[in-house]
């Protein structure tokens, strides 16, 4: 009797013995890959080809999840302040239409090849919250071209480009030439501020 | 000055239009989206445009009207307020000369309750 | 009509099968290889000028754009932009030079050249 007791102990250790081994195994043949796909060139980062569908995926949808686990509700006047909508214009004619178009306003034709793809942003109120647009254009978005703008702009400058995202989707393409037309002359250079990021 | 006023008129909507899209300020305009329902059938939407919520829609000569709730320009041209939707229901040739939708002889009460209800579809 | 032989049969109808393979996965015409490899190209590039942001498409990850119309089932539509007849020519020179048909309208020139606005056309077309 006391012979099978111990016969019984001994095969539990040794299943959890061979459980642990496997999951070692496992363990070790996930970084080995890993670390594989790092050193041997095997992943492409070619710009001039799209991601396989679900790498696409995946970065576009952590993205998504990032940025909404992170932002903070940003409350603007209702109705829009027009002196900060305006503003927002100005920087983002200046500094976000090469990349992301406007209204009858195309990107500048090398954007197309990036990857990710920078949007046209006339819908982008509707798809994200005034807070999560303040945050993709504070912090910008790794691994992608957003930079982070906090690095040459104020808080209250982002919010006014927020305004602007927000009064975007009312704006004709005639209404957004006629800004262009009324601020055509760009304004005296300023030392950027600190960043403020 | 025209700037100004222009920019304030666009604030103004904008907050509206922007953020929550056209249906909140389809009440304000007074369309009733069930009314409009019944007169898509009338005027024979249908056989340009695949409609949902109205069986017999399935035209192929216009874009289909799914989502037109949340649809940020009408053809491409005017932003979607419920305003500019109406007007483009009743008089598509004054946004859009030359296309293929035409003008639809009809009261003004029943175009917004048309717009109504497209701007129910999401 | 004479039953093969059973010992006939079974290579019988192997061949058969043999012969049926062969003839349906037989290499396309050169035409069709250049059609799908424009189709394929017209996918890349509807991705790479970022229509989703402004449209909904079919086939393309994250395309779910409300500024413009959905763009599925665009082979069977009469008309594009409500004004030209859609024809895949029409077609190209819209997705060209947008501001030529619709003055003043939302879609910019975006700078693709004529093969590029022909292939994202087929593309375009392909999505039923």
């Amino acid at each position: 009797m006391a012979d099978q007791g111990d016969t019984r102990g001994e095969h539990r250790r040794r299943r959890l013995a061979d459980g642990a081994a496997c999951y070692l195994a496992g363990v070790v043949t996930v970084i080995a890959l890993g670390l594989a796909i790092v050193a041997t060139g095997a992943f492409d980062v070619s710009a001039s080809a799209p991601h396989i569908r679900v790498v696409g995926w995946a970065l576009r949808t952590t993205m998504v999840n990032s940025v909404k686990a992170r932002a903070e509700p940003l409350p603007l006047e209702a109705p829009l302040d027009p002196a900060q909508v305006r503003a927002g214009f100005r920087i983002y004619d200046r500094e976000c239409a090469p990349c992301h178009g406007g209204p009858g306003v195309p990107r500048d034709r090398w954007v197309s090849g990036l990857i990710p793809t920078p949007p046209y942003l006339i819908d982008a109120s509707r798809r994200w919250t005034p807070g999560e647009l303040f945050w993709i254009v504070r912090h910008g978005v790794k691994m992608t071209a957003m930079p982070a703008w906090c690095v040459q702009r104020s808080d209250a400058e982002l919010k006014s480009v927020t305004a602007f995202l927000v009064a975007l989707p009312a704006l004709t393409p005639e209404a957004y030439a006629r800004l262009r037309a009324a601020e055509a002359a760009p304004p005296a250079a300023e030392a950027p501020p600190p960043s403020s990021c | 000055m025209l700037m100004r006023e222009a920019l304030a008129a666009l604030a103004a909507c904008a907050w509206l239009a922007g953020c929550a899209g056209p249906a909140r300020e389809a009440g304000a305009l007074g369309g009733d989206p069930g009314r409009g329902a019944m007169l898509i059938v009338r005027y024979g939407c249908a056989g340009c445009h695949e409609i949902p919520g109205i069986g017999a829609a399935r035209g192929e000569v216009g874009p289909p009207l799914d989502g037109m709730g949340e649809r940020v320009f009408i053809a491409g041209r005017v932003p979607n307020t419920p305003a500019n939707l109406s007007r483009w229901v009743r008089r598509a040739q004054d946004v859009l000369p030359g296309g293929a939708m035409p003008n639809i002889d009809m009261g003004e009460q029943d175009s917004r309750d048309i717009a109504a209800y497209l701007h129910t579809l999401r | 009509m004479p039953k093969l032989s059973s010992r006939l049969q079974v290579p019988g109808l192997g061949f058969l099968a043999g012969a049926v393979a062969l003839v349906s996965c037989a290499p396309a015409s050169q035409a069709q290889r250049q059609a799908d490899a424009s189709v394929e190209r017209g996918r890349r590039l509807v991705g790479q000028f970022a229509c989703g942001s402004c449209h909904q498409i079919p086939g393309v990850l994250g395309a779910d754009g409300t500024v413009g119309p959905p763009l599925r089932g665009l082979a069977r539509r009469s008309a594009i932009a409500g004004l030209l007849d859609n024809t895949p020519e029409n077609l190209t020179s819209f997705i060209r030079l947008p501001q030529s048909v619709v003055k003043g309208g939302v879609m910019p020139d975006m700078g693709l050249t004529e093969a590029e606005a022909a292939d994202a056309a087929a593309y375009l077309l392909s999505r039923s």
